[in-house]
């Protein structure tokens, strides 16, 4: 079928734009400083790339920089804060 | 999430009156005393209202060996809260294997247990833990958990002392 040009001339007169975005972690907060995984940490200027969230092996996720702040505590043998098993980074 | 964000901009406004930038620690604690759920038997103090970082827990066991007496917990928590353990020390003299006489607690939470992802609620649940089962196989005072490993109405009697002033070294 062909298609049908319109003469039909339109002005937009005002475009409302909604985006939204999520690391995929679902609402929790982060264990460590208790703020939304999609927030941001209090080290943080602002949630997204500033403040991204990291998964270790054993499936539990925090911010980074609360992650990276345990582990460089106790850089020897850093273990998950929430299951206790060593911590290792789940590579994606 | 309304009060953070009103402490974080009284804070760029220079609302405190020292002007400190709020820490992270300052953060976590707020959020921790914002789900305190103590029991009636518990109660906080500040000495000082405008230092969240440090107050007193104030216990009255209702029940078990320790019933009706008063204990003072000091909590000192650090800036860098909740990855440093919160320093508490017991400021009532009490005679119980896990607490010794300078008021040091032997209570794993607070020690090599210690996880960023505890809380303070976590912290009081532990302290009235060990007023109901006070734990003689990891003792801090040896003579206490010797006794209420031999004698346990003993051991009752010399604690109900010391909780009424009785000196006992």
């Amino acid at each position: 079928m062909e298609e049908k040009k319109s003469n039909l001339i339109v002005t937009i007169k005002k475009w409302h734009t909604v985006s939204s975005w999520t690391w995929g972690a679902g609402d929790d907060n982060c264990g460590i400083c208790q703020m939304p995984l999609d927030g941001c940490a209090p080290e943080c200027q602002f949630p997204g790339d500033d403040c991204p969230i990291v998964w270790g092996k054993c499936g539990h996720k925090f911010h980074l920089v609360c992650i990276n702040t345990w582990i460089q505590r106790n850089i020897n043998e850093p273990t998950c804060p929430m299951c206790r098993e060593p911590w290792e980074f789940r590579d994606d | 999430m309304h009060k953070l964000f009103s402490l974080s901009k009284q804070n760029q406004t220079g609302g405190g009156k020292t002007g400190h930038r709020v820490s992270a620690g300052e953060l976590r604690v707020q959020k921790d005393l914002d789900a305190l759920e103590l029991p009636p038997s518990t109660k906080i103090e500040y000495p000082d209202k405008d230092d969240i970082l440090n107050f007193k827990i104030i216990m009255t066991p209702r029940e078990g060996i320790y019933k009706d007496g008063t204990f003072t917990f000091t909590f000192q928590i650090s800036t860098e809260y909740p990855h440093q353990v919160p320093k508490v020390h017991c400021d009532t003299k009490i005679f119980h294997p896990n607490i010794d006489t300078e008021g040091h607690i032997c209570l794993n939470i607070l020690r090599e247990g210690w996880s960023p992802i505890l809380t303070l609620n976590a912290v009081i649940f532990g302290l009235e833990f060990l007023f109901l089962e006070p734990n003689p196989d990891d003792p801090l005072n040896k003579e206490a958990a010797k006794l209420l490993k031999s004698d346990r109405y003993q051991f009752e009697q010399k604690a109900k002392r010391v909780m009424r002033g009785d000196n006992y070294y």
